[in-house]
């Protein structure tokens, strides 16, 4: 039973701040301006979520889908999990890269990090219950991980309800740290605003102006997302969206997708698709005989708006070839944090890794960062650690992680399948058109709607 | 509007053949399993499944051509094991229990397929005679500029149809097929008559694996080979079955290939998509309590 | 008795439940399954008509709840009373149509109107459940502007556990539950006196609904979150194999079964790796096919066998029955 107390103090003696947590917007927007006298006087040493920290080690737990359409996402986003643990307790990879950085690569303000591992299974629910499960029953300080909007989504409540923060692994709805925006979540991937902002001017140019395109709509929060952001986008430099179908994120077989879009007038299938539905649903595509179609006296073309290494390695090279999509990053990059990481994941596995692992990695060396510049693993003062947080050293070009709703802000790029004939080697699948800077994808804060909520939660 | 109302008729009709065809396949073995045995089969979806991976493997290793001959083989034995070994044990019990030992027995299944083959599904690639579309404008003088469909899907179909023409060949011209007919009918008169049906159940049990494995080798490459594959198609199969009529096997036919269509044809109404096979089954279901060709007396009261 | 019994083992778990080896959240969730297998046992254990479409009113249920706290007030009782009303809607004119069919037909009946429901929250109802993100954003669930979590929570749904016993209990042991155990063991017997079946059955239908319906409810004061595996058929099957599994029609072997299943996902799982669920598939056709009284039929025979050492562990709550 002493579990369930110093786990989260009981409500009843903090009634005070739960009434203000009801009313989340003003106090959250005062306690930005005001952290110090909240935390520093009244609140410290308060138990919040898994804090204070006991022994002599400190948990993480890595909530990863080792099932369902995002499980190869799963696995090397696991890989680069316990890489980055190997490195905060051993020093190395991008420990050294980072700036500005107070990590010591002796583990974390003095314990060893540990980490406990959980099935997401892609599904909200079995990724909450698994998140539950790690803080409940292993303690976990901070839990990280997973490849799906609507479960990073889920379990970023999950973070606040509990007072545990979350290291958003690849999601790229624009609700993560939009509507859905939560004071205990943070996200380092990019999102679909950026996919579209970067990728609508690119599409003009290469394929034309008047372009009449279909989507086919993963159907949850990031589909719905990418959606509106690549519709607006295209909109805008004068293409015509003729038609949406949302599909079932559970859908292996997209005939009848196909077969409506092949009915239509359109001249372009934009597959806002992500994992083994997007593998499925190109190869289908593929299979349709799309990419060798005439339509309205142009070549068929095929776009994926978010793309990834491995998901053109699951399509096969014949598939992708010349597919135009974006990605947070790619393991061709050539600045210096990038080839620390690439070069200790490809000692350790034997292959370069995925944008997936670099996210997670990332995440996890900037919460440990974090902590170890706050001084403490006191939950608020970590949150404020991270947020508005300049740094560099962890990809191309410095990256600014927004205190305003926990989005951060860096180079992104464009991409392009190469086939068969282009490629070198295994893992040379995609070719960097451009390289966006951060300036062309940055938008204001009040773009979406939604609030943080409280450092204390609720 | 490039290409003409025939064109998207045509197209969407294909489409709604080539998905009704697996649900077809599966319902068929449900159906004739449920009628002569009066066992519903929970595991049923596991055999199609399990139909799938021997495909995958035996085609990686010796080609496509000795998976389709070998599959329906090793599943109508593993259907006779079934049978032989579990399912007989329960002619006597409560009904129920057939379920949940059935459906014990799925879960099983599943689970060493993930642990033996992982939770990922494993690529199962066309042969290549089965690769590429078929140009089907120069074929069907109706259609008018190009139409192409996948051929591995026309494929399906046309297995598909094969197997519900030899199954009603089997049944209709054979004295087994008048023994298991006679069973479905009644077979109680048939034990009174002193025909060994029990040394037959375990065929019928054998010839619906089989089925099932013919839909895992031939719809494997459209359903995708994965250990979840085997419930999510169990139960549209089972809608097809009560659509149908239980233990009706015009009607599963019918009704499989009524659901493939309603799928094709409300694709580009993606909110009604998904909940049309429920819709058309609660209609009928409501209008024709039996099912499109059911028959009098099956589990009524 | 037995109620006290299980009375006093539910309100002391936080205490000895972390000893071997649960934590706490677990033993409030393990307490919402055994309401749930409570009432499920009230029609598959006392008829016999086996439902695989009870997540749809455990779903409903909990979809109600979470709109409710979400739209009208973060006060759980008005969330509670609507998702009850809801449900028993939805369960009367279900077992209107599926309860005219028996035996295996109704199973599958069940089944189809059970996914029917998954289909329409992710489909044509995605934006009040909020489709596959789940429903959230919930408030904290409070009883007159006190806040619900954590020890509250438990301790609420361990009282509502032990009513929802009391009155399973009372119901098995009434002229009532004589009649549907008589629709188990012969129904045609039954429609010979004249009496009107269809009406019990339907009965026990709504009843186990209702349980299922306030444990849905409990589940999002709990969590508050909907998500819609709630509704899909696995829950429906986890549900089935609880019952199985503890032993059907004893009502407190649903709830064993209940404690059981949970206790083998969170905390043997850790030992079993990724195999645990073919663990508990095995255990599950063993038990079916050898020992279809479950645990409490275990428990018995142990008890038999061993005559003299009767009186604790497990036997005791076998004995109880």
């Amino acid at each position: 039973m002493s579990e369930r107390k110093t786990g989260k103090s009981g409500g009843w003696s903090r009634r005070g701040i739960l009434k203000a947590g009801a009313t989340a917007g003003a106090v959250s927007a005062l306690s930005i301006g005001t952290p110090t006298f909240f935390i520093k006087d009244a609140w410290a040493q308060k138990a919040i979520g898994n804090f204070p920290v006991k022994g002599k080690s400190v948990v993480f737990g890595f909530n990863v889908p080792q099932t369902g359409a995002y499980a190869d996402e799963g696995a090397d986003e696991l890989r680069a999990y316990k890489l980055a643990v190997k490195h905060l307790n051993e020093g190395g990879g991008m420990l050294e890269t980072l700036k500005p950085s107070s990590l010591k690569g002796n583990g974390l303000l003095g314990k060893k990090v540990e980490y406990v591992v959980g099935d997401t299974q892609t599904n909200p629910d079995a990724a909450r219950t698994s998140a539950r499960r790690m803080i409940e029953r292993d303690k976990v300080i901070m839990f990280g991980g997973g490849s799906s909007s609507a479960v990073a989504i889920a379990q970023q409540y999950l973070a606040q309800e509990l007072g545990v923060i979350f290291m958003c692994g690849l999601t790229h709805s624009n609700d993560t740290t939009g509507k859905d925006k939560r004071r205990y979540g943070f996200r380092h991937f990019f999102n679909a605003y950026m996919s579209g902002k970067a990728l609508a001017p690119v599409l003009a140019k290469e394929y034309g102006k008047d372009r009449r395109a279909f989507h086919l709509t993963a159907d949850y929060t990031w589909g719905h997302t990418q959606y509106e952001s690549i519709k607006q986008f295209t909109e805008k430099e004068g293409w015509t969206t003729v038609g949406n179908i949302m599909t079932p994120l559970k859908a292996t077989d997209f005939s009848q997708f196909l077969t409506a879009v092949l009915n239509s007038d359109a001249d372009v299938l934009v597959l806002n698709h992500y994992g083994k539905n997007m593998i499925n649903s190109l190869t289908q595509a593929v299979e349709f005989g799309m990419r060798d179609m005439q339509k309205n006296g142009k070549q068929f073309e095929i776009v994926v708006p978010l793309y990834s290494r491995l998901m053109a390695q699951g399509a096969g090279p014949a598939n992708i070839d010349g597919v135009l999509g974006t990605t947070n990053w790619n393991w061709t990059l050539q600045d210096a944090g990038s080839q620390a990481f690439v070069k200790s994941f490809e000692a350790e596995y034997g292959f370069p890794p995925s944008q997936a692992a670099q996210t997670c990695y990332v995440q996890t060396l900037l919460y440990a960062n974090a902590c170890e510049r706050a001084g403490t693993f006191y939950p608020p003062e970590v949150i404020k650690a991270l947020e508005d947080f300049e740094f560099e050293g962890t990809g191309p070009g410095k990256t600014l992680y927004r205190g305003g709703d926990h989005q951060c802000f860096k180079d992104i790029l464009v991409v392009r399948g190469k086939g068969p004939d282009k490629k070198k080697g295994k893992y040379d699948l995609l070719e960097i058109v451009d390289q966006v800077k951060r300036e062309d994808v940055i938008y204001p804060v009040n773009t979406f709607p939604g609030e943080l909520g409280p450092y204390e939660p609720a | 509007m490039s290409g003409s109302l025939i064109n998207h008729v045509f197209l969407q009709i294909l489409t709604g053949l080539q998905l009704g065809a697996i649900y077809v396949l599966i319902a068929l073995g449900l159906t004739l399993i449920f009628g002569t045995l009066g066992v519903v089969n929970f595991a049923h979806g596991a055999l199609f499944m399990l139909g799938a991976y021997f495909a995958v493997i035996i085609a990686g290793k010796f080609g496509f051509l000795t998976a389709i001959i070998a599959v329906p083989f090793l599943l109508f034995i593993i259907g006779i094991i079934m049978e032989r070994g579990l399912i007989r044990f329960f002619y006597n019990r409560p009904h129920t229990d057939q379920i949940l030992v059935t459906f014990g027995l799925a879960i099983v299944v599943q689970e060493t397929l993930k642990w033996i083959f992982g939770a990922n599904n494993i690529p199962f690639p066309l042969p290549r005679w089965g690769g590429g579309i078929l140009k089907l404008h120069e074929w069907l003088p109706f259609l008018e500029g190009f139409v192409a469909y996948p051929k591995w899907r026309m494929i399906l179909i046309f297995v598909s149809l094969v197997t519900v023409a030899a199954l009603f060949a089997l049944l209709q011209f054979t004295r087994f097929g008048l023994i298991v007919r006679a069973g479905m009918r009644d077979s109680e008169m048939l034990r009174f008559l002193g025909i060994n049906i029990t040394r037959r159940f375990a065929i019928v049990f054998g010839l619906g694996a089989m089925i099932a494995g013919i839909a895992g080798a031939f719809g494997g490459p459209v359903t995708q080979v994965d250990p979840e594959v085997g419930m999510a198609f169990l139960v549209p199969s089972f809608l097809v079955v009560v659509i149908g009529g239980m233990g009706s096997l015009p009607g599963a036919v019918l009704a499989g290939f009524m659901l493939g269509m309603a799928i094709s044809f409300s694709a580009q109404y993606s909110a009604i998509q998904q909940i049309i096979i429920y819709l058309v089954a609660v209609i009928v279901l409501l209008v024709r309590p039996r099912g499109l060709l059911g028959q009098k007396g099956v589990m009524e009261e | 008795m037995p109620v006290i019994v299980f009375a006093v083992i539910a309100l002391t778990m936080p205490f000895w439940f972390p000893l071997v080896g649960g934590y706490a959240g677990l033993d409030t969730k393990i307490l919402i399954w055994a309401i749930f297998a409570i009432g499920f046992d009230i029609l598959l254990g006392f008829t016999g008509y086996l439902s695989f479409g009870h997540a749809a009113f455990f779903g409903v249920s909990a979809y109600v709840t979470g709109l409710m706290l979400l739209h009208y007030s973060a006060n759980i009782i008005p969330a509670m009373i609507a998702s009850v009303i809801v449900t028993t809607i939805i369960a009367v004119m279900v077992g209107f149509l599926t309860l005219r069919r028996s035996g295996i037909y109704f199973s599958i009946l069940t089944l189809a109107f059970g996914e029917m429901f998954y289909a329409a929250a992710l489909s044509i109802f995605s934006d009040w459940t909020g489709g596959d993100n789940g429903l959230t954003g919930l408030p904290t669930p409070e009883l007159f502007s006190m806040p619900f979590k954590e020890n509250n929570v438990f301790y609420l749904v361990a009282v509502l556990a032990i009513i929802g016993y009391y009155i399973a209990r009372r119901i098995g042991n009434s002229p009532f539950g004589m009649m549907l155990r008589a629709v188990k063991s012969n129904q045609t017997r039954l429609e010979f006196t004249g009496l009107d079946v269809k009406k019990y059955k339907l009965s026990a239908f709504v009843i186990s609904a209702i349980y299922a319906s306030v444990a849905g409810s409990l589940m999002v004061i709990y969590e508050p979150y909907v998500a819609t595996e709630f509704v899909h058929w696995s829950t429906s099957g986890k549900l089935v194999i609880m019952s199985v599994l503890g032993g059907v029609g004893t009502l407190f072997g649903p709830m064993i079964g209940a404690a059981f299943m949970l206790y083998f996902e969170n905390v043997i799982s850790a030992f079993l790796q990724e195999q645990w669920l073919l663990v508990l598939g095995l255990v599950f056709m063993f038990i079916v096919i050898f020992l279809p009284g479950g645990f409490v039929e275990g428990a018995q025979r142990l008890k038999r066998a061993i005559a003299g050492k009767a009186g604790d562990g497990n036997a005791s709550k076998g004995a109880s029955e």
